[in-house]
């Protein structure tokens, strides 16, 4: 992405900010509350529109005049900060929504299940799997508000990940949750690069966690990327400190 | 006055086809979509109108008369002639009315979404569609083209009137034709319940809730919420049409007396009594508020009959005031209706093999919100 910005009334929530994020790369984004990471995730995802100026191009292609499931279809999934689940439906149904193709959400040949059902079960399967991998598969007849919050979170990233994406941008994916499960969450999201070669974006609070996993990390203070770099070495760099500590 | 028994039957079976089939709509527009209409009126009534002046301008086209002005007495007794003597006419041109009928709902309900589609809040569809309701009866009894103004348009008999003529009892010669119509009614009833059943179990369901549930997330997870909501409208609005057309078949006049606001009302509290999402539950509401239409009606003419200065209107109206009373009950005591919102049964289920009904909690649009998350 290039010179995106984007302002709510006099506040440049996020501003001028030029990134690139590698393909089959796991790369982090830190900074402290408020610096305009989620607002960021949003303009990318197209749940915002960013203002005017700059140009966000994904797998080659232009994407920031797309709406946000057009931009699914192309293979760019997320997350929220805050879950945001379908709480009519149980876990099961949340997860198996997200699959793509369906052929039974046509409303001219959901009446007729024989034309839907074999896809149903093999999608059923999938799911099956991924809730396996995330352990929430004691969940599936359960609706998401009668999960935990750390649940919710399990079940948001269930439902990302059954899209098939290209790149999952994760929005603190292990807030809410168990320490352990925490890090069985971030082991997941290698073990997903390593077998389907997803891409993933994550803002992620855990800096213990994320940088175990990360190859490039970025940092967002007041709408801007001030650092860029290894974990290790950015750490030590000194607006990032500033931005925590305050200077 | 003695009461029919068989006549408060074949009208009660008639008019529950017809609201049945109006909840339905509404229970697949909002219980599932999470479309708030307001207007079903709308619909229902163009539904009514659409059907009566094609049967009005067809039967004589039909049947190779002229009978001049649709909306003139010598015209209407016409219609009732030819609807007598031509049951190939008759029963054709009511097939071709409710196609008409449902084809302008579909057209209506496209054209209404459309600025509807585009507003951030849902419940801004329903004001759009309450006010276009209104509009349209207003309008419609202010114009003499459109379904004869003021006085309706009459003489529409039911497709099988005919019949009347092959039976020497008055009795029968009244309850052979409007019997045989409830149970075509009643039967593309179940047809639209088997059709929103499996609409509702299917991966459209899922589809359609999750629009309902959160459009954002929705969006985000690749659907698209604008084209989903244009097309439970339209579904929602050939219901709507169809019920209209055979609602103005059974009555035998088109009447903006009948499209009153107050009926869309009704709808919602037959879907609120019965359950959100929940078709089998919304037959259950509708033969609760069936009754009570029915049920106010015939007791309101039986107590005029024994008791000549009683006003029947009393009942009649006051049949909104028990309506008003239920809606309060449930607000208070059970507000995910009779039947709760079930899970979406597909075969996906049978893979983790429990078999266990999942009843659903959190139906309602303010319970669902009340689950999420609101910090982390």
């Amino acid at each position: 992405m290039e010179n995106i910005s984007k302002a709510f009334g006099g506040v440049r929530a996020v501003d001028e900010v030029t990134l690139s994020v590698k393909r089959g790369s796991i790369t982090g984004l830190i900074g402290p509350n408020g610096s305009g990471k989620s607002t960021l995730f949003n303009v990318i995802s197209g749940v915002e529109k960013k203002d005017s100026a700059g140009a966000i191009e994904f797998d080659g292609k232009r994407i920031d005049r797309l709406s946000p499931h057009k931009r699914f279809e192309l293979g760019l999934g997320r997350s929220f900060q805050t879950p945001r689940l379908f709480m009519g439906m149980t876990v099961l149904e949340n997860t198996m929504l997200a699959a793509k193709g369906q052929k039974g959400e046509r409303p001219s040949v959901a009446p007729f299940p024989s034309r839907w059902e074999g896809q149903e079960i093999e999608l059923a399967k999938r799911a099956q799997d991924q809730m396996k991998l995330l352990e929430i598969e004691q969940l599936y007849g359960k609706l998401p508000n009668e999960t935990s919050g750390g649940q919710m979170k399990l079940v948001q990233l269930s439902n990302a990940m059954m899209g098939d994406p290209k790149m999952l941008l994760l929005d603190e994916p292990t807030a809410g949750v168990a320490p352990r499960l925490a890090q069985d969450i971030f082991k997941s999201i290698a073990h997903q690069r390593e077998q389907l070669g997803t891409t993933f974006f994550i803002v992620e609070h855990r800096l213990e966690v994320l940088f175990k996993h990360v190859d490039t990390v970025f940092a967002m203070h007041q709408g801007k990327i001030i650092a860029e770099g290894k974990p290790e070495s950015i750490v030590k760099d000194q607006k990032l400190i500033d931005a925590y500590l305050g200077s | 006055m003695a009461f029919d028994f068989t006549g408060f039957t074949i009208a009660f079976a008639s008019v529950y086809g017809i609201y049945a089939i109006l909840g339905i709509s509404l229970n697949l527009e909002y219980g599932y979509g999470g479309q708030p209409n307001f207007g079903q009126v709308l619909f229902y009534g163009l539904g009514a109108f659409v059907g009566g002046t094609a049967a009005a301008n067809l039967l004589p086209t039909f049947a190779g008369s002229s009978i001049g002005n649709i909306c003139d007495v010598s015209a209407t007794l016409a219609r009732e002639q030819i609807a007598l003597a031509y049951p190939a006419v008759s029963v054709s041109v009511w097939v071709i009315a409710l196609v008409l009928a449902m084809v302008a709902g579909g057209i209506v309900g496209i054209v209404v979404s459309y600025p509807a589609l585009r507003v951030k809040e849902e419940w801004y569809l329903s004001m759009i569609l309450l006010v276009a309701g209104e509009m349209f009866r207003v309008i419609t009894m202010n114009t003499q083209q459109l379904g004869c103004g003021f006085n309706g348009l009459g003489g529409v008999t039911t497709p099988f009137y005919w019949l009347s003529t092959y039976f020497p009892s008055s009795t029968l010669q009244a309850n052979v034709p409007t019997g045989l119509y409830a149970v075509v009614i009643v039967v593309l009833a179940l047809a639209c319940f088997k059709i929103a059943q499996r609409l509702g179990n299917s991966p459209y369901g899922r589809l359609l809730k999750s629009v309902r549930d959160d459009k954002i997330a929705a969006e985000s997870l690749g659907k698209d919420v604008s084209k989903v909501r244009k097309q439970v409208m339209i579904i929602g609005s050939v219901m709507a049409g169809l019920a209209g057309a055979l609602y103005v078949y059974y009555i035998g006049v088109a009447s903006t007396d009948d499209f009153i606001p107050a009926v869309t009302f009704s709808v919602w509290v037959m879907m609120i009594l019965g359950g959100y999402a929940n078709n089998r539950g919304l037959l259950v509401g509708t033969f609760v508020i069936t009754m009570l239409d029915r049920g106010s009606l015939v007791s309101g003419i039986l107590l005029q009959s024994s008791f000549p200065n009683f006003s029947a209107n009393l009942i009649l109206y006051a049949r909104y005031l028990v309506e008003a009373v239920i809606l309060l009950l449930l607000l208070v005591f059970r507000q995910k209706g009779i039947f709760p919102e079930t899970r979406i049964k597909t075969k996906a289920y049978t893979l983790f093999d429990f078999g266990r009904k999942t009843r659903l909690t959190g139906s309602n649009p303010d319970e669902r919100q009340k689950g999420r998350v609101t910090s982390s």
